[in-house]
């Protein structure tokens, strides 16, 4: 059993006892990210150095504490809510952009800085960190590498992935190894990139070196809007067909453009029944040669409307309103479930009008705004939880959306992540060997089970199951059985 | 002592393969082109298994920007097939190296700058561990985070995890324009280059000789070439030539070749006293020719002393000494995806002896 106290008096004198929370309100604070599911924990460390770190993970595996990190909180798939008598390990005071080396195309940041802050810091200098969700204020580096984060511009410039050139992380042993190098490759297995996107569970990033990019010398941000949604789809496969590989591709329907422009005023076009936000960047002639490749593609798709950015402003004033899409939604109804799944290209137009229709069986309103270029798909579902059977339907409706984008050999996140919310949706596209070989990877890292436990993997998957599944007779996804005890949507 | 050759067709015969191989304790060497075998420690097998009567394409939706295929398929087979829908997978490896080679030794293109790292446009993988069990990993869509990556474990693991047998890949346009760009000077004019003109493809310093490569739309090649020119004096522009001219692997009595990788800003330390070389600018990545075991040994102490590691990619010399991220995570992944020890045992980082 878990020992809190003892713990508790321990954290404090590593950390400080204002570095530990154990009262009801902060617990509660930390007991949910921004995902629909609510746990609980015992204990919050709010740790400032690795040395820190270290202790909280020695501590709570002295008394029995699984651990849980976290970043900014806005996460949408659970992964950073706690479970049971867990120590929560916060990393937003951990804040220092440590170096910044441009002859080396390299930063080294720690894991609390925002990710608005690093791409801020660099922008004099002539460089970015090209990665940019949509929470890119608020959410943190290390958030943004535990969930291999994407944004508008990973179509042209690649994932977080590709952006992390190595990593500091405190094993779950409480030991501290550096995964990757500053160089172009790294002795050994790629343990970094099995690290991007583990979402906590095989380890605590303390120190992230990063790959920072330098500005583009142009850029030329385009709306279009369309009087139908499929021809704002096929709009995005005709460009990539002329050899474009736009910086951004974004799309968002009508509900979305219309809560977007009460509120943001950004002219986009209401009666359109999807708007098409593309951005080209490179060399002058180069982004010359793409938005005339990219306007013929959208006139050969009847583009109702198509308007080029003629300055900074006017290009931030079309970012605004694809950025303040999740802000703009509050006004349809007061709560909001986003989904995150990809699909293949091609298979846009068909999954959306899917989408349309689950919503409409269950009597939901559903808006998309998403990343069209890679096929990462963002539906919303609006409602108002506070009336009665409303929670249950937006599940159903989620999980017939989930099943929809499987079916066409989509994924099941692009860019938040399994956590709690999908994970047991993993039986639906990984077998039970499959899986098996994944619960090796993690024991690998963490043979105990210590580090965010119960995510990611559904409960039945385990690296010893892994010989059994290769006799085809053991099916260890099979006892999988919802959301763990202890948590609740 | 000879070595039996097996030559799977399909993914169930290599796992029967590797089944009974586990069952017998044969030790095996994963083989496809034999272009990246040199890569690696020596180690001593009982068999071969051929990769290359895996060759087929599965899938190929150039709107997708994707291709898979399985791991045998030669790089020059791909690359006509991708060309003919005006695409491309950037791996610049030799015509007869396999897809599953390339990947399998973390092979680097020399337009490493703006393609990246070739694990990067691996998405999905199938692949078949040590003792015979089929896994599949990732997702045919450009993004996915789902799960944790085995595919990037493969990657680089110089065949001591499994075989891979079938990889989607991401592709991308082939440019409208390609030149190559020769410019006089060393490291120094390849670094000025490198940071100063916006959107080369790829920069390659040679002893006393730079060549650049410059990759876009028809309008816009003209002028890069005239700011590099601008920084490196006089160039010549040459059109219709492969970059670079003269890749490692085409060098004449090579003895050992290592792939430095360091910092890019201290690739000028590691090539102190070198002969032979063509370096990565704004990379950090060199091959660096050695002509005997004492010049084998000062060019790994000055890359270690810059941070970096110097694997031997043609000749011997192995991967040499050089301290392992988490051994203990490497000697548990090794013994979960290979428990008999049967995958090329010492060729890969650290010892794993403790694996058999």
């Amino acid at each position: 059993m878990a020992d809190v106290v003892a713990a508790r008096r321990e954290l404090e004198a590593a950390l400080g006892p204002d570095a530990v929370l154990a009262d009801p309100l902060a617990l509660r604070l930390y007991a949910r990210d921004a995902s629909m599911v609510e746990g609980g924990c015992a204990l919050v460390a709010l740790p400032t150095t690795t040395e820190q770190v270290q202790s909280c993970v020695r501590v709570a595996a002295a008394h029995g504490l699984p651990v849980v990190p976290r970043g900014s909180g806005t996460g949408l798939a659970g992964a950073a809510t706690p479970i049971g008598d867990s120590l929560v390990v916060a990393l937003a005071r951990m804040t220092r952009i440590v170096e910044v080396r441009p002859e080396d195309r390299l930063a080294w940041v720690e894991p609390g800085v925002p990710n608005l802050d690093l791409a801020n810091h660099l922008r004099p200098m002539g460089w970015t960190f090209a990665p940019d969700p949509s929470s890119q204020q608020t959410s943190s580096i290390g958030g943004n590498v535990n969930t291999n984060a994407g944004g508008p511009h990973c179509l042209a410039y690649g994932v977080t992935s590709a952006h992390v050139l190595a990593l500091d992380v405190v094993m779950a042993d409480g030991s501290l190894e550096r995964v990757g190098a500053e160089g172009p490759e790294a002795a050994g297995y790629d343990l970094r990139g099995v690290v991007v996107g583990s979402e906590g569970t095989l380890g605590i990033v303390t120190r992230a070196c990063v790959r920072i990019v330098a500005l583009p010398p142009a850029v030329r941000t385009m709306l279009f809007g369309f009087e139908a949604v499929e021809e704002c789809a096929a709009t995005v496969s005709a460009i990539i067909a002329r050899g474009v590989v736009p910086a951004a591709a974004e799309m968002m329907d009508q509900g979305i453009v219309r809560a977007v422009e009460t509120f943001a005023h950004a002219g986009y076009p209401v009666e359109a029944a999807a708007v098409l936000l593309v951005e080209v960047d490179g060399t002058e002639a180069g982004v010359a040669a793409q938005t005339r490749e990219v306007e013929a593609a959208a006139a050969e798709h009847r583009a109702s409307s198509s308007r080029v950015a003629a300055d900074d402003a006017e290009r931030g004033l079309l970012w605004k309103g694809r950025k303040s899409a999740f802000g703009a939604i509050a006004q349809i109804a007061p709560h909001y479930h986003l989904h995150d799944c990809v699909v293949p290209r091609t298979k846009l137009v068909e999954v959306m009008a899917g989408i349309y229709a689950i919503a409409e069986r269950h009597r939901l309103v559903v808006t998309n705004v998403f990343h069209a270029g890679d096929g990462n798909l963002h539906p919303l579902f609006s409602f108002d939880r506070s009336v009665p059977g409303t929670l249950e339907r937006v599940l159903r409706a989620s999980d017939e959306v989930v099943r929809l984008c499987v079916d066409v050999g989509g994924a099941l996140s692009g860019e938040h992540g399994i956590g709690l919310e999908k994970r047991d949706f993993m039986p639906l596209v990984f077998s039970a060997r499959d899986l098996a070989a994944q619960a090796c990877v993690r024991a690998a890292f963490d043979p105990e089970n210590r580090m965010n436990p119960r995510k990611v993997l559904p409960d039945g998957a385990r690296c010893g199951e892994f010989a059994l599944a290769a006799s085809g007779s053991g099916d260890a996804a099979a006892d999988a059985a919802g959301l763990p005890e202890g948590s609740w949507v | 002592m000879t070595v039996e050759l097996l030559h799977p067709r399909t993914r169930t015969d290599v796992e029967q393969t590797l089944r009974a191989a586990s069952e017998a304790g044969t030790r095996v060497s994963i083989v496809g082109g034999r272009r990246h075998l040199d890569k690696g420690n020596p180690a001593e097998v009982d068999a071969e298994l051929w990769t290359t009567q895996l060759d087929r394409v599965i899938a190929y939706e150039p709107a997708e920007m994707l291709v898979v295929v399985q791991s045998g398929m030669r790089c020059g087979t791909l690359a006509e097939l991708l060309a003919e829908h005006g695409q491309e997978w950037p791996a610049d490896a030799p015509l007869d190296a396999t897809v599953g080679g390339v990947i399998a030794s973390a092979s680097s293109s020399s337009r490493r700058l703006t393609v990246g790292p070739l694990r990067d446009t691996v998405v999905e993988m199938e692949l078949v561990t040590g003792d015979g069990r089929p896994v599949t990993s990732g997702a045919r869509t450009v993004k996915n985070v789902t799960g944790y990556d085995v595919h990037r474990l493969m990657t680089g693991s110089l065949g001591t995890l499994g075989v891979i047998t079938q990889v989607a890949l991401k592709v991308r346009p082939l440019p409208e324009r390609a030149v190559s760009v020769v410019a006089q000077g060393g490291l120094e004019v390849a670094a000025a280059i490198a940071a100063g003109v916006p959107r080369t493809a790829g920069v390659v310093a040679t002893p006393g000789e730079v060549e650049v490569r410059v990759e876009g739309w028809a309008g816009e090649v003209d002028p890069i070439v005239a700011s590099i020119g601008d920084l490196a004096g006089s160039v010549t522009i040459l059109d219709g030539v492969p970059f670079p001219r003269a890749p490692w692997w085409t060098w004449p009595d090579p003895g050992t070749i290592v792939e430095a990788a360091v910092a890019p800003s201290r690739l000028a330390r590691v090539l102190d006293g070198a002969i032979r070389y063509a370096a990565l600018a704004g990379v950090g990545l060199a091959w660096i020719g050695v002509s005997s075991s004492d010049d084998l040994a000062s060019t790994r102490a000055r890359v270690a002393a810059a941070g970096g590691i110097a694997p031997a990619v043609r000749g011997p010399g192995g991967l040499g000494e050089t301290s392992l991220a988490a051994p203990d995570v490497h000697r548990r992944l090794r013994s979960s995806f290979d428990p008999a020890g049967i995958l090329a045992p010492g060729r890969a980082w650290g010892s794993d002896a403790t694996a058999r």
